[in-house]
């Protein structure tokens, strides 16, 4: 398994069998993703009424810049979602399966599922959405502004300078989406900036991850031109950063994140990766930057582990071979200790 | 509460079996073989094939062969991906009618085998089926009895070094068996003394726990168990000649229509004064253009009572369970015998058969009351009697893991578990011990 998927297995089977079940039975069931994000699947008043919710750290984020609300109501508009959602969780859809199986025909229902399986994605996706939109917004701004310059002929340099000022100026969604980690996105008029700030707990993985994020930067210059450019430093945040009120008092922020060795890596996604086509897999694939690293540092170090051990089997069978064999009673061997001393056998 | 830390993940890998879920939950989340399908041209040891002709040249000195082996590594890292490109559980199964996959199992008789394909085994079902980073969750894992310390040591390598996860408990499976036995209403007292008769597909364990310690010595096996009762319904099919006797068939009728009866003769008169008795089970195939209709008879009582009567099945094997569990305990000590015969428990697939439990409570029950009789007979004095009672439970097809899973939501859960601070601190040999679960 290369890519990791975007939906949620263990949700889509589970909805899959309770929805395709003959007797429905009471349930209960908590089901995690990545980055500390809950599931719950519950039964709560009878046994056809079917309550699912879902947990994510950045809500508060997600709502603060992702209009997240009205974009799920959006892709859910279908469903029954409930305005208050369960407590201790953000977001609840609620479901009653016999009116389910009665309005819905089979593929609505398999849509129903896939969709639902996919509600981790299509949360956290709300902020790149608003993001893309405010990019696409500066873009036909500054192509309009750039055509009416040029009528006008004047320096076209300065002004230019300028309206990239403005444009810089735009706002930089936030999402804390685990304890000390976050995804910062900064839209723009020629592009969109992604960046993660990451921690590593384990020395290991810190060398790994180093190795890894080379081969990123790496490998838009050798092969693949056309994946976003990625950039990596350590410590220190990058400029498109420098703004936010966290990282102003640059010395400071070093040295608290110094603590953790705090990285940053960079994404810069360029037009044609933002184009209606690609968006939605280019949201997708983003968003589990982090999983998938982590993943591959994961698997990197298993395939070291089986290759000491193949190795470690090699040396063992090596040593085995070097054992001399006596062969009894032929001839008599004679022992010496280290310092040359004999050991004399009495009769 | 769900907001304020994230679930345990308790994953009991067994022979057959693997379940996978969270702690907290009444039943796993994705249950699948233990079965892994690697790409076949790169095995897990990359050097093993390969270096054999070389080996047999005249220079088969040792450095040469480490000279080989070192560009046959080299080798496997340049080839890529490969290392990536495997399944797990059913879509293993599925892949290894392909052309390039070749199946393997790493789990043989209850203990790892293979640790490579057991470490990608762990990497696959952590990120594609559970999907969570091990490094915020705590994890429960199961081990047989008599599993090795060593073993225990490259489990902790694997789960702190590969996976980083935040923490480790490594329980014994039938202790978790008797936790979950807790569910149940006959049990007054939660503890964690009685005998556990383990039955899945391949053996038939019988396993002595006292005090949340299996007593090794004590352990019985009988190799009469699932697959052993599938076979038998299938045999019975061929004789009679019905028109589907396949392996899948003979396992739905296992599940859905046998059960243990209280007496053989009594129950085969019944069946032929009523022919009610005897069912019909209907195959359908895929496109559910035709069925068959397969006639179910004795094989409903019968099959089951291989347990209690083996020389129906088998030749080699003769000792019914009952005597067997009776025996494991009466090897015990003596002062915990009485615990073990008070707190029997089922757990897996192959003790769900309806009565199953009930029936075995009444044989023990008598052999334990032969013994009694005889010893008073000889010394004359009146015995205080031995209570013995078998335990089933709603929970018994996945009892292990539910027990884990009943474990592992605690809140005391995580102080018993070895952080990776602790693995860090003092290395692999610090999960030799675990501390038992206080009972709440």
């Amino acid at each position: 398994m290369l890519q990791l998927q975007s939906f949620n297995l263990s949700v889509e089977k589970t909805l899959s069998e309770l929805i395709n079940n003959e007797s429905p039975k009471s349930f209960d069931r908590i089901i995690s993703d990545f980055d500390n994000t809950l599931f719950h699947i519950s039964t709560p008043e009878s046994k056809t009424q079917i309550l699912l919710s879902i947990y994510l750290k950045c809500f508060d984020d997600l709502v603060r810049y992702g209009d997240i609300n009205s974009y799920l109501a959006n892709i859910y508009s279908n469903y029954n979602i409930l305005d208050t959602p369960e407590p201790g969780y953000n977001f609840s859809i609620y479901l009653d399966l016999v009116q389910f199986k009665q309005n819905f025909s089979i593929d609505q229902q398999y849509e129903f599922i896939s969709k639902i399986s996919f509600l981790k994605r299509n949360c956290l996706a709300a902020p790149f959405e608003k993001a893309i939109n405010k990019y696409n917004e500066l873009s036909l701004d500054f192509t309009k502004r750039q055509a009416s310059l040029q009528e006008k002929h004047s320096i076209f340099k300065d002004i230019t300078q300028s309206q990239r000022d403005d444009a810089d100026s735009a706002e930089i969604l936030v999402i804390n989406y685990r304890n000390d980690e976050s995804i910062y996105i900064k839209p723009s008029f020629d592009r969109v900036t992604v960046i993660f700030s990451t921690i590593f707990k384990d020395e290991t993985d810190k060398i790994f991850g180093k190795v890894f994020l080379q081969e990123f930067v790496d490998a838009r210059r050798r092969s693949v031109q056309n994946s976003p450019q990625v950039l990596y430093s350590h410590i220190e945040p990058p400029l498109e950063l420098r703004s936010l009120p966290e990282f102003l008092d640059l010395k400071s922020s070093i040295s608290s994140s110094n603590k953790y060795e705090k990285g940053f890596v960079t994404f810069v996604l360029f037009p044609r990766h933002l184009t209606s086509q690609k968006r939605d897999n280019t949201i997708s694939q983003i968003q589990l930057f982090r999983t998938y690293f982590h993943y591959h540092i994961k698997c990197s170090k298993a395939f070291m582990h089986s290759r000491m051990r193949s190795r470690v089997l090699e040396y063992l069978k090596l040593l085995n071979r070097a054992k001399p064999d006596f062969e009894e009673g032929s001839k008599k061997v004679e022992r010496k200790t280290a310092s040359g001393r004999r050991f004399e056998i009495r009769n | 509460m769900a907001s304020i830390a994230t679930p345990a993940v308790v994953m009991d890998n067994g022979t057959g079996l693997t379940k996978l879920g969270f702690a907290g939950n009444d039943a796993p989340s994705f249950v699948f073989p233990t079965a892994i399908a690697t790409n076949s041209n790169f095995s897990g040891k990359p050097s093993a094939p390969l270096n054999r002709p070389r080996r047999s040249g005249p220079s088969g000195s040792g450095a040469s062969a480490i000279n080989s082996n070192l560009s046959n590594n080299n080798v496997a890292l340049k080839r890529g991906m490969e290392d990536l490109d495997f399944y797990i559980g059913d879509e293993a199964l599925e892949a290894c009618n392909g052309p390039n996959y070749s199946l393997s199992y790493p789990i043989k008789h209850g203990q790892i085998e293979n640790w490579d394909h057991m470490e990608r085994f762990w990497e696959n079902s952590i990120f594609k089926y559970l999907r969570c980073e091990p490094e915020d969750h705590y994890f429960l894992l199961t081990e047989p009895p008599l599993n090795p310390p060593e073993n225990r040591e490259n489990t902790a390598e694997i789960m702190f070094e590969s996976f980083n996860c935040a923490g480790l408990y490594i329980a014994v499976q039938a202790v978790l068996a008797l936790a979950a036995s807790w569910t149940s209403s006959k049990v007054q007292n939660r503890v964690l003394t009685g005998t556990v008769i383990d039955s899945g597909d391949g053996v038939t364990h019988v396993i002595p726990v006292a005090e949340g310690y299996v007593i090794g010595s004590a352990i019985k096996n009988i190799p009469i168990a699932g697959r052993d009762i599938t076979l038998f319904i299938q045999q019975m099919l061929r004789e009679r000649g019905e028109a589907d006797s396949s392996l899948r068939t003979a396992e739905q009728i296992k599940q859905n229509y046998c059960y243990v009866c209280p007496d053989i003769v009594k129950e085969f008169r019944k069946f032929d004064n009523d022919s009610q008795k005897f069912s019909q089970y209907i195959v359908e195939n895929q496109n559910k253009t035709q069925k068959k209709i397969v006639d179910i008879g004795y094989e409903k009582f019968l099959a089951p009572e291989i347990f209690f009567n083996p020389e129906i099945a088998s030749s080699d094997f003769l000792i019914p369970l009952p005597t067997v569990v009776d025996q494991a305990i009466q090897s015990s000590p003596i002062d915990v015998r009485k615990g073990l015969y008070k707190n029997i428990v089922l757990s897996g697939g192959s003790t769900m058969f309806k009565d199953f439990g009930r029936r075995l409570q009444r044989d023990i029950r008598d052999i334990v009351k032969q013994r009694i009789e005889a010893s008073e007979r000889l010394s004359n004095a009146k015995s205080t009697g031995v209570e013995v009672q078998v335990i089933s439970h709603r929970r018994q097809r996945n009892a292990v893991w539910f027990g884990g899973s009943l474990m592992a939501q605690t809140s005391e859960f995580k102080a018993y578990c070895h952080t990776k601070q602790d693995y860090d601190e003092f290395g692999p040999n610090i999960v030799r011990n675990f501390s038992l679960f206080s009972v709440p």
